[in-house]
């Protein structure tokens, strides 16, 4: 097993370009060294991209938010601006496992380790957060919920890598936010996440919305239905019921021993509905 | 991993430390295997449950999620680090609030702390929750931890030590707390001879296979750092062992067939870094898998094959008890309910995965491991390699948790082979994988029973009928089935009564020894019912237990005649909470719509010891020559505090103060046998012996200094004062000549509590001492998504004399966290679970404030009126909640765990038209 460690998205490329074995990158490493702690993945390269700066960064651009694939949960939720412009976003990412583990754990590696129930996921799909992608023709940009096609599957070459994300400018009157379901209180993989961003007018009329829904299908789920179901509203019970009811037409979830199929269906509306309530009294401030 | 090494500086508890390793390697291992500093405690290596957690800058990390090239040119903080001379602030609150038990996790939680408490000196318990719950605890229940946590005081303290005659009942810190919290108590992965083999187990990957090897001499002779392989060929003596010699049927290395997943087949033996490396690929066996019998019921029908030879139907044994006419009593009663209970496989779950090393000694084969139950390990040992047990010595290291499973051996009898074969010390550490795909879980239950009472709401008679999962070997099966029929009635009244219970084979994992020995399970039916019977009969369901709770005097179900019952204290003593929780959750749920909030009550009893057979504790008392007192205490604290607990007996059963006493053991060469820390039988047994050997140095005493039974003992400067009113005699110990085991002075003493055999029916006197208990459990459940939460349980334990308050409340409370976690979330599928992200137990944040009440009905048999509470104080925790639930939504649950889309269903089914 060959480690490297580039310091330049260049050189990063270059590796993961020349490389023939089964070649692995390394941001925080929790799902990494335990798949090869568990034979998982036996990987022959292991590309370390954490000395990388554009993956370390986060600032404001444009009006909206840089964060850098490499950027750990624990460092989003010490961020002094971000928690309150985004909060559905930092909620899903700190998440990811335990305290021990947000210190190391990235919202790169979360969406590239390819878990339909990955916790920070939906939160950026309903952000309509970019990723930016670096390979051998420079770098590209592609919406969030495009990235990840099924389970372990990506729409990322071997030669390519997250860079970063790009939140969006937030008009006034906005805000978001993600809920997962657990059995337990802490430390576990969603049973269902779902994460629900708004915008409202001055009145508190809801203006735009976007709903994903995690663990229902084989992918972090954009759907529009449940956004078309609130847009228009002031979140009143027939608006909810019908946000209700289409995030459950849209789940195409498994039996395991997390939840029925049944289950599932039902705690997505719950969630939906209670993610936009939230979402909802947090933009009207 | 040692292609591509690297130097890193790095600095470590503020030394400059420099590590030459590949840098994936991960931090955990390079601070236990590169600098020694095994403080640092791997659970899982997998970030699940925290006990690497060290600070690096700082922050609280999972040294196991930590490559090294990530902490070059940083600061780390570990375990060591915390305490020089004297222990830090932090040390020593964990060990007044005994939040150490095992102390597996004690590292993990202390750095956790140490975090927190940089930012925050005084963290209110919110806060505290918040900083550890990263970090699983299975022994506490994490109050105390909690507790400790929020209480950390700048000043040292001096430590009081009871006086002569006033340890008992004194809530002494553990003895054995020291080495617990700074970092240098041994477990079984923390001693590795130099120059050990590393032992890695082959493993069958199907739950029934025919198998054969290859040439295992050509792939010993063509894989780089693997010295040897050993199948079941090359075992020597009997290859089966087994808790109950009996019925000992399970193989150390299968042959030609296995039974169940996870089952051991062949060792590969090597250098370590290349083992843990390498691909086992290429290990030359091949599988024919065949048709596997998971269900305990279809197991019992023509449909499935025999798993074991001679035992028909798969039914291993059935244990009954039966007396009165329950038919006629039933057919006869005012109000009867009728109902079923299925229960999950559950995981131990202990932070510590099996490891242990051995090696040659002279003529002796020495094993030193983690374990519960030393001398059944040398004679399973002994058995497997056909040595006389005399020629193996078993060193108990520190147990991080066994709570039943690690009573049966795991690795000692491959570690022997090893170091038989080989002549070379050879060590092991299960993953924690491996761990829980091989060793025993808690039997599964699936359980009918109906229950019936008169008008007045007097039970009348009881019918219960289990099948339990023994899995693919017999294990603890028999004492499930034995004991089950025993306990099934709950600590009431049952004139009318016949109870039968299963232990029926499958491919499953193997079911052994589970904190309560299937009475969890059985109680989980028992006292849901009860519920339902005291509304059927319109009577409160606290007041219809009371009404039929057991009294001194009153016959058990087995015939024999009840003293020192104190289950009518406990469910007095609930009364008030009970009436107040009542009210607070009629009041909560007038304005709350989605989350509503119930109340639920059970009880319990169990028989300490082992039923209706012989388990003898013996202990030994010496003083030398030169004034030292010792005591050889062989029975293993795997947590729960026999190392501190008899030395209190003992020192009151002798008159001397407990700060005189220093520990020998365990050890079978140093020990006599303590039995198995197991059946709530340490505190009562070994406690017995303890008292009549302590009682017996004083009669020697002061039969040498002709004094009477008033007189007082004093050891100070090589010699015994005795003194009495006026009168002082001194007794000179050099004077004394050495007599056996080198002591001038010496007793010993064995204690095996009387029972008699049960007969046919189950009659007779299955144990010599019991314990009773009543717990409360209020919940919330939200009823759109079937989720629960427990806010509050108050435990009420009659343990007789308390003999150490402290501990006794740090069992009550990890006990309630593991009856939390087979209610709500613990369900092992093999195959599926065998980690600890997919097989839950509670964290910090699921577990409520626990009040405990000590009731103290002293025992007439148990020493100085003490009797067990380790296991009780788990039975009730599930049935209380279960009808929390019920009690708040409605919700009648007949499967266990009560995940929350179980508790949904039922919820929508209470709520249809029936």
């Amino acid at each position: 097993m060959r480690y490297e460690a580039p310091e330049t998205l260049d050189a990063a490329v270059r590796l993961l370009s020349s490389a023939t074995g089964l070649t692995k990158i390394l941001a925080g490493g929790t799902d990494l060294l335990v798949q090869m702690r568990t034979d998982v993945v036996e990987p022959e390269v292991i590309v370390d991209i954490k000395g990388i700066g554009e993956v370390r960064h986060i600032g404001e651009e444009n009006g909206g938010f840089r964060i850098g694939a490499a950027i750990t949960g624990a460092e989003l939720e010490e961020h002094p601006t971000l928690s309150k412009i985004w909060p559905g976003v930092v909620e899903g990412a700190n998440l990811i496992g335990s305290t021990q583990v947000q210190g190391r754990a990235t919202m790169g590696g979360n969406l590239c380790n390819g878990s339909p129930a990955a916790d920070s996921v939906p939160g950026l799909i309903a952000a309509a957060a970019t990723a930016t992608i670096a390979g051998p023709n420079g770098t590209r940009e592609m919406a969030v919920e495009d990235i990840m096609t099924g389970p372990r599957q990506l729409a990322i070459a071997k030669d390519e890598f997250i860079v970063s994300f790009f939140l969006p400018a937030r008009p006034a009157n906005a805000s978001d936010c993600y809920l997962r379901f657990i059995p337990r209180t802490e430390m576990d993989i969603a049973v269902v996440g779902c994460a629900t961003c708004l915008v409202l007018d001055g009145s508190g009329k809801i203006t735009d919305a976007r709903v994903s829904l995690g663990a229902v299908a084989a992918r972090p789920l954009l759907v529009k239905e449940c956004a078309d179901a609130i847009i228009g509203s002031t979140l009143d019970e027939a608006a909810m019921a019908k946000l209700d009811a289409a995030a459950q037409a849209a789940c195409k979830p498994i039996t395991d021993k997390r939840g029925t199929i049944e289950y599932r269906t039902k705690v997505a509306g719950v969630l939906a509905r209670r993610t936009a309530k939230t979402a909802y009294d947090r933009a009207k401030g | 991993m040692t292609a591509q090494s690297v130097e890193f500086s790095v600095t470590i508890n503020a030394r400059p430390t420099k590590i030459l390793a590949h840098p994936g390697k991960r931090l955990s291992d390079a601070l236990r295997t590169d600098l020694g500093l095994i403080g640092t405690k791997v659970g899982c290596d997998a970030g699940d449950c925290g006990a690497c957690t060290v600070l690096i800058d700082g922050e609280p990390q999972c040294a196991c999620l930590t490559p090294l090239s990530h902490v070059a040119d940083r600061e780390i903080a570990t375990v060591e680090g915390l305490s020089a001379d004297q222990l830090a602030p932090v040390q020593e609150a964990f060990l007044r609030h005994g939040a150490a038990q095992c102390g597996i996790c004690t590292p993990g939680m202390l750095m956790a702390a140490t975090a927190l408490l940089a930012n925050n000196p005084s963290p209110t318990p919110d806060q505290a929750e918040e900083a550890l719950s990263g970090v699983l605890c299975r022994c506490t229940g994490y109050r105390k931890i909690i507790a400790a946590v929020c209480d950390v005081r700048d000043q040292h303290e001096k430590r009081l030590m009871p006086s002569a005659g006033h340890a008992v009942g004194a809530p002494v810190e553990r003895l054995d707390g020291r080495q617990k919290v700074d970092g240098t108590e041994i477990f079984g992965a923390d001693y590795r001879p130099s120059d050990a083999l590393y032992v890695h187990v082959i493993r069958s990957p199907y739950h029934a296979a025919q198998f054969k090897f290859g040439d295992l001499a050509e792939f010993v002779e063509s894989t780089p750092g693997v010295e040897a392989v050993f199948t079941a060929d090359d075992i020597q003596g009997e290859n089966v062992f087994g808790v109950i010699p009996p019925f000992a049927d399970q193989p150390a290395l299968a042959k030609d067939q296995a039974r169940f997943m996870g089952e051991a087949v062949a060792l590969v033996v090597g250098d370590q870094d290349f083992l843990t490396a390498m691909d086992l690929a290429p290990f030359p066996v091949v599988w024919t898998e065949i048709e596997a019998n998971l269900d305990p019921l279809v197991a019992q029908t023509d449909k499935a094959p025999d798993i074991h030879s001679g035992r028909p139907n798969n039914v291993l044994i059935t244990g009954n008890v039966k007396t009165g006419d329950p038919a006629a009593a039933l057919s006869k009663a005012a109000h009867i309910v009728r109902g079923e209970m299925t229960t999950s496989f559950v995981e131990h779950a202990y932070i510590e995965p099996e490891a242990g090393s051995a090696w040659v000694d002279g003529e002796a084969l020495v094993i030193q491991a983690c374990t519960q139950a030393p001398y059944m390990d040398r004679a399973d040992t002994a058995r497997v390699l056909g040595l006389d047990p005399e020629k193996i010595r078993i060193i108990p290291t520190a147990t991080g948790g066994g709570f039943g499973s690690k009573i049966d051996v795991s690795i000692q009898p491959l570690l022997g082979l090893v170091a038989l074969k080989t002549g070379r010390p050879c060590h092991i550490v299960y993953t924690r994988s491996e761990s829980m795909a091989s060793t025993t879980k808690r039997h599964p239950g699936i359980m009918r029973a109906s229950i019936g009472a008169d008008t007045n709401g007097k039970i009348v008679g009881m019918h219960f009928d289990g099948d339990f999962d023994t899995g693919a070997y017999a294990s603890w099966g028999p004492t499930v089935a034995n004991r089950v029929p025993v306990h099934a009635s709950g600590p009431y009244k049952t004139p009318n009564y016949l109870a039968q219970a299963r232990a029926v084979h499958t491919n499953g994992p193997v079911s052994g020894a589970f904190r309560g020995f299937g009475v969890p399970q059985a109680a989980s039916l028992q006292e849901t019912l009860y519920d339902e019977l005291a509304e059927k009969c319109g009577i409160d369901p606290l007041e219809f237990r009371r009404i039929n709770a057991l009294q001194d005097g009153d016959t058990s179900v087995c015939g024999q005649e009840m003293q020192g019952v104190g289950i009518r204290e406990c469910l007095d003593a609930l009364v008030p909470h009970w009436n107040a929780a009542k009210l607070a959750a009629v009041e909560f749920n007038r304005s709350s719509t989605t989350i509503k909030r119930g109340v639920g009550v059970a009880s319990c009893w169990y028989g300490c010891g082992n039923t209706s057979l012989s388990n003898p504790s013996t202990i030994r008392l010496g003083i030398t020559a030169d004034g030292r007192l010792l005591l050889h205490q062989g029975a293993v604290d795997i947590g729960q505090g026999s190392n501190t607990v008899i030395p209190q007996i003992c020192a009151d059963a002798l008159g001397l103060p407990l700060d005189q006493f220093e520990l020998i053991g365990a050890d079978t060469a140093l020990t006599p046998d303590c039995g198995k820390t197991s059946a709530s039988r340490q505190t009562f047994v070994t406690g017995k012996a303890a008292m009549l050997a302590g009682q017996e140095l004083r009669r020697k005493i002061l039969r040498m200094s002709n004094m009477s039974s008033d007189a007082v003992i004093t050891l100070q400067d090589g010699k015994l004062t005795v003194a009495e009113q006026s009168t002082t005699r001194e007794i000179k110990l050099d004077d004394l000549p050495s007599g056996e085991h080198g002591y001038v002075l010496h007793a010993e003493e064995t204690y095996d509590p009387p029972t008699t055999p049960l007969d046919e029916n189950g009659q007779g006197k299955p144990y010599a001492v019991y314990g009773y208990g009543a717990q409360m459990a209020e919940v919330e459940v939200d009823i759109k998504l079937g989720a629960v939460k427990v806010t509050n349980i108050v435990a009420a334990h009659d343990l007789g004399r308390v003999i150490n308050p402290l501990l006794a409340e740090g069992q009550i409370e990890g006990g309630i966290a593991q009856g939390l976690g087979m209610a709500l979330m613990e369900e092992y599928v093999p195959g599926r679970t065998a980690n600890l992200h997919d097989y839950l137990i509670p964290t910090i944040g699921d577990m409520p404030p626990v009040q405990s009440i000590l009731i103290e009905k002293t025992d007439p048999e148990g020493p100085m009126g003490a009797k067990g509470l380790g296991e009780h104080v788990l039975i009730p925790t599930a049935p209380a909640i279960l009808n929390g639930i019920r009690h708040a939504s409605g919700a009648k649950l007949t499967k266990l765990p009560a995940l929350p889309h179980r508790v949904l269903r039922a919820i929508q089914e209470a709520k249809a038209p029936k």
